[in-house]
């Protein structure tokens, strides 16, 4: 039986996408659905269609913007970049998870030892 | 915040531009597979391969479009839009549900917000000027039971003591209403006038539309020749001249320059004079005798940081500080404050007769809605398979209650919106026909704001009202029983029928206890205007006179006026008798205290009182009222022979106990005089004090040559048609004086039908309110029972098939329908009990007392009722037995 997948946080999925636009630059949904993919090496269980509902909320707040243009292999597909309000946002949200994820790897760390006495 | 509010404005957006997103969303995803496709047939898959892969991977593609749906918009709005699709097409299909339920729902919605409309005119309005919340009416307190015994006016001495001494009002400005006359080229015309302290606009914080407001200093003697006209006035009577600023007119035969004209908006109900000039206080209205003259009407500013209870508080100190040092005039005399609106609203008497007539169409909408309701509930039954393959897919209980709400609710605006519509020609038609009273009807009625508003909450309310009790009951729907084809029950279960039954009880109670108080008080009414009044009232012409002060100096002078028109009067050609009265027989009179020479004298409070009004020698022919003992006046009681009075019938009986009236001597306390004992001449018949009124009070007449007044009518029985001898009328007073105006020169019967002012209007009103209601009622009562009737055809197939006969079958339907009946009856009657105790506290002076409408309205009701249940059970009884058993 294969390691079950990691089950996606609340709000996570947003993050990651935004991070995925700010290093790759202007992606089309399946670019950034792959990318999130190959970048987690298939440790996150992820609908490639998911992304789609974290995209119109990230556009609808701002963070970043979509136009329609043409893909390397000359297909019609909407591209998106993060925008300043975007970059912001993640930077702050970076942050957030960065902290959490100290804090909770000390937590567990205590607890192992604990565990060992 | 931002973002939150940009995003909602997407989101919403979103929700017009759902066929255009959705687009590009199709394309988007059609993308997204197309590029995972074509990168999985490099990696060298075989194409159906490439394409199931690219599939899985995506995840469900009606999935992902709904949670893009979700996200990009709002789900509770678009549940409530799409609850309202369906709605919409559902009522359309049903054409004939939804025409009855609505127009039902109209007429409901149409009386009330009709009504509202005099609510929101009389009671909602706020009156003009600057903060009006900050101006109190202070106001005496009268111990003796008269009309409006706490809104009495004040006498000048307080007026000066209260203004001094209170610490709550920023400022306190009086007012008293007098008549003037004003001469110009044409007639003479007596106008209501408002003499009023130099201060009276700024306390009121009003400002003229023309000109200026009275200065400190010119309500001073000699200072006092302005005047500020009203601008009806103005426009009515000269024309919207703005040149009259600063010019004079003549009013009372002295100059008074025009110093401004108030704006249109400047109207307090009944306080409302056609102009003002300043109030001139001098030294002998600081007397202690002054006490007595309570004639001013007093308006206060309170202070910023003064409450209305403190101004209570203060007041009622101030008047006990007056009691102590006068004892006097001033025992028992208490004072009262009040709002400026609240005064405006309780002097006009309307409130009761305003929550009587919102009551009534409250109770009609009552009905209404319980038919609509009872429609939907025949609706939801007819559409129980459907709710249970929606529940049976997997709506939730609340997403069905949600979608029949939402059903109530378009009938409820569709009604609202055509009731508004049936409320916009009824504003009109109640306006055309408030004509009776010009205080009344010079208050503007309109479908303003607060009845827009008040339509609003009233169509929301009946939305839940007639909505809510269907669809709690279905969405209980058993999904088992009513998906099975076969599930006919019998006969409909138990929690439906007795909802029905509710419905059908509520309704009957509603309008029987309706029927009744509507019943009353039309029955009340019809009693006061077909009373023995007392006097003979056709043939009688009158006309009203007020003779000014610059030529009537004393009391000698307006004698000597009279003594002369008399016999002028009584020249005309078809005059029988003519006399002076200071008051008009059922047209009020003024009350006076009175001691009785040789009893005690009781404390103020419980004082004896009598209406006092005095006449001339022929008053009591000339009028038609009978004399019972003693005799009437006479020309030897002049001021030279000793004073003499009479007095009514009820006089006798309550003051003096029914002994031996003649030979009697009594004091009245009138104003300012010394009192004077008289003595009783004569006993005439009781005349009621107002033709509105069914109470006898207790009344003296005086002689007027013994007590002249200035202000009096002239009272004229004729041969022939009164209306014939008016211009016969003025030439003689013509002749008398030229210059003195005649007010209100009518017959009595049309003076009387002009005080009834509404009630023949008001009659009519509540008599159609409740045949609308009884016509509602029966509707909807054969509504439920045709409609439960109709569920049980099946049932009534199977009887009838064992061999129950058609008369047994109707009498059993009968016979449910009578239960219902009678047990909502009941309740009616109960609740209808109280009712005459109710009104005779809420109506001033009328007293009914009907105990056959307690009889006529519930049988009328039962025949009614009866009727409904009859039709649908006959019709269901001849029915064949086979046709019965197929009836789904």
């Amino acid at each position: 039986m294969a390691e079950s997948k990691l089950d996606l946080l609340q709000g996570t999925l947003d993050l990651m996408v935004l991070q995925t636009l700010a290093a790759m630059g202007s992606l089309h949904g399946y670019g950034i659905a792959r990318r999130i993919e190959q970048v987690s090496a298939d440790n996150v269980l992820l609908n490639q269609g998911t992304v789609y509902a974290s995209l119109v909320r990230s556009h609808q707040r701002g963070w970043i913007s979509a136009e329609w243009g043409i893909s390397s292999n000359n297909r019609k597909a909407k591209f998106y970049s993060i925008t300043k309000k975007g970059r912001k946002h993640l930077s702050e949200d970076a942050a957030y998870w960065q902290r959490l994820s100290s804090v909770i790897g000390r937590v567990l760390a205590m607890q192992e030892e604990g565990g060992d006495q | 915040m931002i973002d939150r509010l940009r995003q909602f404005f997407y989101r919403l957006r979103s929700l017009f531009h759902r066929a255009q997103l959705d687009h590009e969303l199709n394309a988007e995803l059609a993308a997204h597979l197309e590029l995972a496709i074509e990168e999985n047939l490099q990696r060298g898959m075989p194409a159906e391969e490439a394409r199931r892969y690219a599939l899985i991977r995506f995840g469900g593609t009606e999935q992902v479009k709904q949670q893009h749906r979700e996200a990009r918009g709002l789900p509770a709005l678009d549940i409530l839009l799409q609850d309202l699709r369906y709605a919409v097409r559902g009522l359309f299909k049903n054409a004939g549900f939804t025409t009855a339920a609505v127009l039902t729902l109209a007429l409901g919605i149409a009386v009330n917000a009709t009504m509202f409309s005099l609510v929101s005119a009389f009671l909602l309005r706020r009156p003009p000027g600057r903060d009006p919340e900050h101006v109190v009416v202070v106001s005496s307190v009268n111990p003796n039971k008269v009309f409006h015994a706490d809104a009495f006016p004040v006498s000048a001495p307080n007026y000066f003591a209260w203004r001094e001494a209170n610490h709550v009002f920023a400022d306190m400005a009086a007012d008293e209403y007098r008549t003037v006359n004003l001469t110009s080229q044409d007639q003479p015309v007596a106008l209501p006038s408002a003499a009023v302290s130099a201060n009276y606009f700024s306390v009121l914080s009003v400002t003229p539309q023309l000109g200026r407001t009275f200065e400190a200093g010119e309500d001073q003697p000699g200072q006092e020749r302005v005047v500020i006209l009203s601008y009806e006035l103005w426009e009515r009577h000269f024309g919207s001249d703005a040149s009259l600023i600063g010019r004079t007119i003549l009013l009372n035969r002295e100059n008074y320059t025009v110093i401004g004209v108030m704006p249109a908006s400047f109207r307090l109900l009944g306080f409302t004079p056609q102009l003002w000039t300043p109030l001139v206080l001098t030294a002998t209205d600081q007397t202690a005798a002054a006490h007595k003259d309570r004639s001013l009407y007093l308006f206060a500013r309170l202070k910023h940081d003064a409450t209305l209870e403190q101004a209570r508080a203060e007041l009622v100190t101030l008047a006990r500080r007056a009691e102590k040092r006068f004892p006097e005039t001033e025992k028992g005399w208490g004072a009262g404050v009040r709002t400026l609106p609240d005064f405006l609203i309780y002097d006009f008497e309307i409130r009761s007769a305003l929550a009587v007539m919102m009551t009534t169409v409250g109770f009609v909408l009552m009905i209404a809605c319980f038919n609509v309701a009872g429609l939907l509930l025949a609706r939801a039954a007819g559409r129980r398979k459907e709710l249970a393959i929606r529940i049976a897919l997997g709506a939730g209980r609340l997403r069905i209650i949600r979608q029949l709400l939402t059903e109530g609710l378009v009938i409820a605006f569709l009604g609202g919106s055509m009731g508004l519509l049936l409320a916009y020609w009824g504003i009109n038609f109640v306006r055309a026909n408030m004509t009776f009273n010009e205080a009344i009807s010079s208050v503007p009625l309109s479908l303003d704001w607060n009845v827009f508003l008040f339509a609003l909450g009233v169509s929301l309310f009946s939305a839940v009202l007639c909505g809510l009790a269907p669809a709690l009951k279905s969405s209980r729907t058993d999904i088992n029983t009513n998906l099975k084809d076969e599930s006919r029950a019998a006969s409909a279960g138990r929690s439906h029928r007795r909802l029905r039954a509710v419905l059908v009880t509520g309704e009957i109670a509603v309008a029987l206890f309706l029927l009744i108080g509507t019943g009353l008080l039309i029955r009340g009414i019809f009693l006061v205007e077909h009373q023995n009044l007392g006097f003979q009232a056709d043939r009688l012409l009158t006309a009203s006179v007020s003779l000014d002060s610059s030529r009537y100096k004393d009391a000698s002078q307006q004698a000597l006026f009279v003594g002369d028109v008399i016999p002028r009067l009584q020249h005309i050609p078809g005059a029988e008798a003519v006399a002076i009265t200071s008051n008009l027989p059922a047209a009020g009179a003024r009350g006076v205290t009175l001691r009785i020479k040789g009893k005690p004298d009781l404390p103020t409070n419980q004082g004896l009182s009598a209406l006092d009004v005095v006449v001339t020698v022929d008053y009591f022919r000339a009028a038609g009222v009978p004399l019972l003992r003693g005799r009437t006046f006479t020309e030897m009681d002049n001021t030279a022979a000793p004073r003499v009075i009479l007095v009514n019938q009820e006089f006798v009986h309550r003051h003096l106990q029914d002994q031996e009236p003649l030979g009697k001597q009594i004091g009245l306390d009138v104003g300012g005089a010394t009192a004077e004992w008289s003595e009783i001449v004569g006993v005439v018949g009781n005349v009621k004090a107002y033709s509105e009124d069914t109470r006898d009070d207790p009344e003296v007449y005086e002689p007027y040559a013994q007590r002249p007044v200035p202000s009096f009518f002239i009272m004229v029985r004729v041969s022939s048609d009164p209306n014939s001898l008016a211009s016969g009328l003025r030439n003689a007073v013509a002749q008398t004086d030229a210059e003195l105006p005649l007010a209100r020169v009518m017959s009595m019967p049309a003076l009387i039908e002009r005080q009834k002012g509404g009630n023949p209007f008001f009659t009519r009103m509540l008599g159609s309110f409740a045949i609308l209601a009884l016509i509602l009622a029966a509707i909807g009562i054969y509504g439920l029972i045709a409609y439960s009737v109709s569920q049980r055809t099946h049932e009534i197939g199977i009887r009838v098939a064992l061999g129950a006969k058609s008369p047994d079958v109707v009498r059993m339907v009968l016979w449910e329908g009578m239960k219902m009946t009678t047990i909502g009856a009941a309740i009616g009657l109960v609740l209808a009990l109280p009712l005459p105790k109710i009104f005779d506290a809420i109506f001033y002076g009328l007293h009914i007392r009907e105990p056959r409408l307690f009889f006529i309205v519930p049988i009328a009701i039962l025949l009614v009722a009866m009727l409904a249940t009859y039709i649908p059970a006959r019709r269901v009884s001849t029915i064949e037995p086979m046709i019965a058993l197929r009836h789904n």
